[in-house]
């Protein structure tokens, strides 16, 4: 048989030295430079992915033996023989009393809200007959702007949980919720004769107006208990920073797209700090280019790992964690050194400032931007770093002119939170001294993720009555005398203050379905509060805070359906009750309700306290070769492991490492090489006598002795899902080093390498140049540096063209300038279009289902000063582009994808018979197919399926596909087809912006622009006309219908 | 040499049989599936109520929406719930035996549990408001609902069957039999008679994503 070479891959241009290199992995790269791979690479490699045939390391492979198999056959057959005559009866079950405002088979939308970190999140969640299935963003609610990020995609799976917690229990024994009222009665009656001295609360960090005044409710009724606060991933060194800087723990409210520079010490302001998703939508913005006229903006990021915000920097600088504090002295020394006015701080940086290890151009390139772009400059810290950078950051962005133009302080919703790890320790250390009788844990999980120096565990044991009220039967649940369920934020009525001060509204979409209670009925009840319930408690809540907001106080009835309130000169003021109602009403339907008062004044930053605490500062030893450093950040998706659960979350590939179902200790080539580590190595990691194993895996770009974990991993108690995935980072976190910890010791265990499955190789790019990208001064000379790079078409139609100039005519475009990589696309189109979750051993086959997903590119340029070690990252999502040509078309011997008229490439389940042809034939590897029937036979296996629960979650307008069948992206075609049915039968046309995909309605970046691409006026047409325009892989001649607009870096060239 | 076995001669007549039984096995395949019976039209079960159209939307002459009453705004036109038949029950032969289940789920609260007749395989998403507003009447798919004492299915509902008549409307348009005036989209006996103009101009689709999802 002859070996038939494929066409030759023509680069665009041939490899010229120094031209860029784009690689997927670290054993990509090794390939790239050799001979035997360089050329024809394509030729050698393997047809499958490694390991699409292998037996996987570890978990056992899905084996059956041929007398299984036969019996298995018998049995289908007697089971098709006896079905097949006749069809199953079916029944039709009507509503016995018609609820208002529900169309059976018409979903309805309502306005909510998820707190995430120390921001709302405004979402509207559709919800069809009463079962919510899908979040999406809410377009009047600032703290989303339409969009929602990965974790609020995925908030609608953990509310069916299956393995949420259904019932009180005593002692780990069910009980009811009777009981538990009975037993905290009589005990808060006994605590009630001290003024609950022996009393105490822990919650976590909460931005609710009604759960503060509960709180405040519950500490009049119990004038000497104590509420503390801890969340493993808080704000508490931000709030510290701005209440040593501005003497009040004010938000920051950055304005991204105002700032001409940014610069980001260790923060990754665009997915895991509070606010993420209006920073991206406002970063996106201040990047965006219509043409190459348009400006943006630069960033400068420096951090320990990689981030996706480092991955969207023009420069990045990596450096250990506990060397950004004295690379933001340094920087700041040098701005005062020229001339930036930052007063009695300029003499204790500079004392401070040893420029050791640092790049000088870091330093004076960086200070001279920051200084010539006054008033358009920012400098924004990471959570993790010490409140002394955060009250230095202040001082600098004052200096710098940043308030009032790109920066707004808020008051935050909760004056008296205060540092999470004082507290948390002060009450430890309250039990141990045995001053605690009582002790309610709302939310949170503290026996997981308390500093491990606190034992909270094992001193939990020592309170005779603890509750805790939680989602789950947890780690903390476990060891507490009462467990209670927690109403999940879609279940209850609650509120949320977003950063900028506004008030949303939380209303229920169900109700709960394990008889949960929420927060604020828990306070209520301890607080023996005389609201009758959550709703009650929050339109009271919501009414003083509007009559607030209109400066009246003293509110009180008079008569039919009137107050009487007074306003600030003491004149009264009527307020008839039908406009409270009017207001209550319209507050729940856009999802905003008391609107954010303008801040009053800017306050000033107080230079002389800041530079007290840098002088009471010293600096944590420096990183080097011995002395390593451990850095703990909140997972992407786990967040502090409060997702462990989600399956969704627990498939979605990490942003940078492309791992899927666990986490890992990152490390640099570099560090993995001086330990003689390579990837998937067990490791023990010690600090002090602390220790934990985590498996290695070497991303470039790590900051040489900087080891990255990220928290939430390791749960032991999260459910069938989340146990024992990934390593437990917590066990080296103390109260000292929440951040980062200095001086760790690594040593290999000599285990097995550890069998991690990630999905960054599944596909190759033969070398072909895939994403484009440029420098902003490239951009300007070359507008059309997109098309002029690519390589040109050389492959002629087969068929004769079709006509596409008339009707409807569906397009997308993907701006990959605006993509942060930050996978929230991938989680809205899991949600929206029931894509099945495989399981990690799956995934290492390659046969991971994602309609849509991100591929992350290493980018070795010596043009934007990017080697091999410290490489740039380009994202690129990717879905089927609806090819004119598609080449599955042609392959599929059954016509089961074929062309519509819209221009959709259509796939009909029912007629694909599996041949997986057309996947073959596919350029861009868009195309999935179910080896199994994933929704019962991958994770949910041993239950016997998909959960009842999780399939309420499912889109009814969607096919849920079975075993055997190829499937992909359909551009949501039940989404345009509900649009063009509503339109015709109203009888007008559809408008642009009318569909929305749902990874477009989803992108905090506004990254995806979908539409008419035969309507000339629409958005996704002037897009996809843009000058920095290239059809991916179009010179094979498929007329792809999702056009990319390359992306452009803004390099400074001084920094070259 | 003898290389075949002596057993092998039988094997004309064997193939001969299973020829023929083959061929048996073929016509029966091809005249049960290819037929109305596999599509099932006739069907028609028996209902926990008698609940006669003949009566209802025939004799008495209520229209169709009275009960199905989203035909004209959602994919489904929707069996009515409880309440619907207690509108009038409450006061219209409020002994007879045959209402006792409807009187039952009133006051129980459990609904009804009609067995469902017009049915379409899970991935055919099809749309009642879309058709009914474009002048497709209800008796194009259901027959004459008016003269059924109880509701049998009258037509295939066949993706063929759907076909040509989208195939019929697009070229067409008024001049098909299967399109009439939206107004009388609920009157059974309404007959074609000239052109008819369509609401809007129609355009039904023949590709996969039309109807499949």
């Amino acid at each position: 048989m002859t070996k038939r070479a494929p066409y030759p891959v023509p680069a665009a241009r041939e490899p010229w030295p120094g031209s860029p290199k784009y690689w997927q992995s670290l054993e990509h790269r090794g390939r790239i430079d050799d001979p035997e791979h360089s050329d024809h690479w394509a030729v050698n490699a393997p047809e499958f992915p490694k390991g699409h045939t292998d037996t996987p390391p570890t978990e056992e492979a899905w084996q059956v033996s041929r007398r299984g198999l036969l019996g298995a056959m018998a049995a289908t057959f007697a089971v098709v023989g006896a079905e097949g005559c006749r069809r199953p009866i079916e029944k039709i079950v009507p509503y016995t009393r018609m609820p208002e405002d529900v169309i059976p088979g018409v979903p309805s939308h309502y306005a909510t809200v998820i707190q995430r970190r120390g921001d709302a999140v405004g979402v509207v969640v559709e919800s069809h007959e009463g079962r919510p299935t899908k979040v999406e963003g809410n377009e009047v609610q600032s703290g989303s702007h339409g969009a929602a990020d990965l974790v609020t995609q995925a908030t609608i799976l953990d509310l069916y949980d299956p393995e949420r917690s259904t019932t009180p229990r005593k002692g780990g024994a069910a009980a009811s919720w009777g009981d538990f009222e009975g037993e905290l009665h009589a005990k808060l009656a006994a605590y009630e004769k001290d003024g609950g001295a022996r009393l105490r609360l822990l919650m976590q960090p909460t931005i609710s107006p009604t759960v503060l005044r509960m709180r405040s409710a519950l500490v009049a009724r119990f004038p000497k208990a104590r509420a503390h606060t801890w969340s493993a991933v808080s704000d508490s060194n931000a709030r510290e920073g701005a209440r040593i800087a501005l003497g009040q723990p004010y938000n920051s409210l950055f304005a991204y797209d105002k700032a001409r520079v940014i610069l980001s010490l260790d923060s990754d302001f665009l997915q895991t700090e509070t606010g993420n998703v209006r920073s991206t939508r406002a970063f996106a913005n201040g990047r965006r280019m219509r043409t190459f006229r348009d400006t943006m903006s630069r960033l400068y990021v420096v951090e320990p790992s990689r981030t996706i915000t480092g991955g969207c920097a023009d420069h990045r600088l990596r450096l250990a964690a506990s060397d950004v504090e004295r690379y933001a002295y340094c920087l700041a020394a040098e701005l005062s050194k020229s001339g930036v006015p930052l007063g009695a701080i300029s003499a204790s940086v500079t004392r401070l400032a040893n420029a050791e290890g640092i790049p000088g151009k870091w330093i004076a390139t960086v200070a001279k931007e920051l200084r010539e772009a006054k008033g358009h400059a920012l400098v924004v810290v990471g959570a993790r770093q010490p409140a002394s950078v955060h009250a230095l950051a202040h001082a600098v962005n004052e200096a710098l002119g940043a308030p009032g133009a790109s920066l707004t302080y808020t008051p935050c919703a909760d004056p008296d939170e205060t540092d999470n790890a004082t507290d948390i320790k002060a009450l430890t250390d309250a039990i141990a001294k045995g001053e605690i009788d009582g002790l309610l844990i709302l939310g949170g999980n503290p026996v997981y993720d308390a500093p491990a120096d606190l034992s909270f565990g094992d001193k939990l044991a020592k309170v005779p009555f603890s509750v805790h009220a939680s989602l789950s039967f947890d780690e903390t649940g476990e060891r507490c005398t009462w467990h209670v369920p927690r109403a999940h934020e879609y279940e209850s009525w609650g509120d949320a203050r977003a950063l900028d001060g506004h008030v949303s509204v939380q209303q229920p979409l169900i109700a709960p379905l394990y008889g949960g209670r929420s927060e604020i009925e828990l306070l209520a009840l301890v607080a023996n509060a005389p609201e009758k319930g959550a709703h009650e408690a929050v339109r009271a809540t919501v009414r003083e805070l509007a009559f607030a907001s209109r400066g009246l106080t003293g509110c009180a009835p008079q008569g039919e359906g009137k107050l009487e309130c007074h306003d600030a000169a003491g004149a009264l003021v009527p307020v008839r009750a039908a406009d409270l109602e009017r207001d209550w009403n319209r507050g729940l339907a856009t999802g905003v309700t008391v609107k954010a008062q303008p801040p009053a004044s800017s306050p000033a930053a107080r230079l002389a306290e800041i530079a007290a605490i840098i002088d009471k500062r010293r600096l944590p030893p420096r990183v080097g070769a011995g002395a390593l450093e451990v850095t703990f950040a909140p997972c992407p998706k786990m967040v502090d492991g409060r997702h462990a659960n989600n399956t969704w979350l627990q498939e979605m590939p990490d942003p940078v490492t492309k791992l899927v179902w666990d986490n890992a200790a990152i490390l640099s080539p570099a560090t993995a090489q001086s330990l003689g580590v390579a990837s998937k190595d067990v490791l023990k990691i010690s600090v002090g006598d602390r220790s934990i194993t985590a498996a290695a895996w070497i991303v470039p770009g790590q900051a040489d002795g900087s080891i990255a974990l990220t928290l939430g991993w390791g749960r032991r108690k999260a459910g069938r899902i989340g146990d024992g995935r990934g390593f437990d980072a917590y066990p080296l976190r103390t109260v000292e080093a929440l951040g980062f910890a200095p001086g760790a010791q690594v040593t290999k265990t000599g285990d097995e390498p550890y069998f991690f499955a990630q999905t960054q190789e599944h596909n190759s790019t033969e070398h072909r140049p895939i994403a484009m990208e440029t420098t902003l001064a490239d951009y300007r000379m070359r507008p059309n540096f997109a098309e002029l790079d690519s390589p040109p078409p050389r492959a002629l139609p087969l068929w004769s063209q079709v006509d596409y100039s008339k009707g409807h005519q569906w397009g997308m475009v993907i701006d990959l300038n605006a993509c942060t990589g930050c996978n929230a696309c991938v989680i809205a189109c899991m949600s929206e279009n029931n894509v099945p979750v495989v399981g990690k051993t799956e995934v290492w086959r390659g046969r991971e289902m994602h309609w849509l997903r991100i591929d992350r590119y290493f980018v070795e340029d010596p043009k934007l000063g990017a080697s091999a070690d410290e490489p740039l990252i380009v994202n690129q999502p990717l879905a089927c582009v609806h090819c004119e040509e598609a080449p599955c078309e042609n392959v599929c011997p059954v016509n089961a994808t074929t062309h519509g008229p819209e221009g959709l490439n259509e796939m009909a389940y029912n007629r694909c018979i599996g041949t997986r042809y057309c996947a073959n034939n596919c350029p861009y590897k868009v195309r999935k197919f179910n080896y199994l029937n994933w929704h019962n036979d991958s994770v949910w296996k041993e239950t016997g399926g998909l959960p009842e629960t999780m399939q309420m979650q499912q889109n009814p307008n969607v096919t849920v596909r079975f075993r055997g069948v190829m499937e992909k992206c359909t551009y949501c075609v039940q989404r345009i087809q509900s649009v063009k049915i509503r339109n015709q039968r109203e009888n007008r046309e559809i408008k642009d912006g009318e569909i929305k995909t749902a990874c477009q309605q989803t992108c905090p970046a506004e990254a995806i622009m979908f539409g008419d691409v035969n309507d000339e006026g629409s958005r996704v047409t002037r897009w996809a006309r843009a000058d920095r325009r290239f059809g991916l892989l179009s010179d094979l001649g498929t007329r792809p219908r999702t056009t990319y607009l390359g992306k452009v870096r803004n390099p400074n060239p001084e920094m070259a | 040499m003898q290389i075949f076995p002596r057993s092998l001669n039988k094997l004309p007549q064997v193939a001969g049989a299973v020829a023929a039984v083959g061929l048996v096995a073929v016509t029966f395949f091809i005249w049960y599936y290819f037929s109305p019976w596999f599509t099932q039209v006739g069907y028609s079960p028996r209902q926990p109520v008698p609940y006669s159209h003949r009566l209802h939307a025939g004799q008495l002459g209520l229209d169709c929406r009275y009960c199905h009453v989203n035909v004209e705004r959602a994919p489904l036109a929707m069996v009515p719930p409880t309440e619907t038949c207690m509108n009038c029950h409450q006061l219209v032969r409020t002994d007879s035996k045959m209402l006792d289940p409807i009187r039952e789920s009133w006051a129980t609260g459990k609904p009804m549990e009609w067995v469902r007749i017009h049915k379409l395989p899970d991935y055919v998403y099809f749309d009642h408001s879309v058709h009914v507003t474009a002048g497709v009447g209800c008796v194009e798919c259901h027959g004459r609902i008016d003269q059924m004492e109880q509701v049998r299915m009258e037509k295939p509902l066949s993706m063929g069957w759907c076909i040509e008549c989208h195939r019929d409307v697009r070229d067409k348009q008024g001049d098909s039999e299967h399109i009439r005036p939206v107004s009388e989209m609920t009157n059974m006996q309404w007959i074609h008679e000239g052109t008819v103009k369509p609401p809007r101009h129609l355009d039904p689709p023949e590709n996969c994503f039309g109807c499949h999802r």
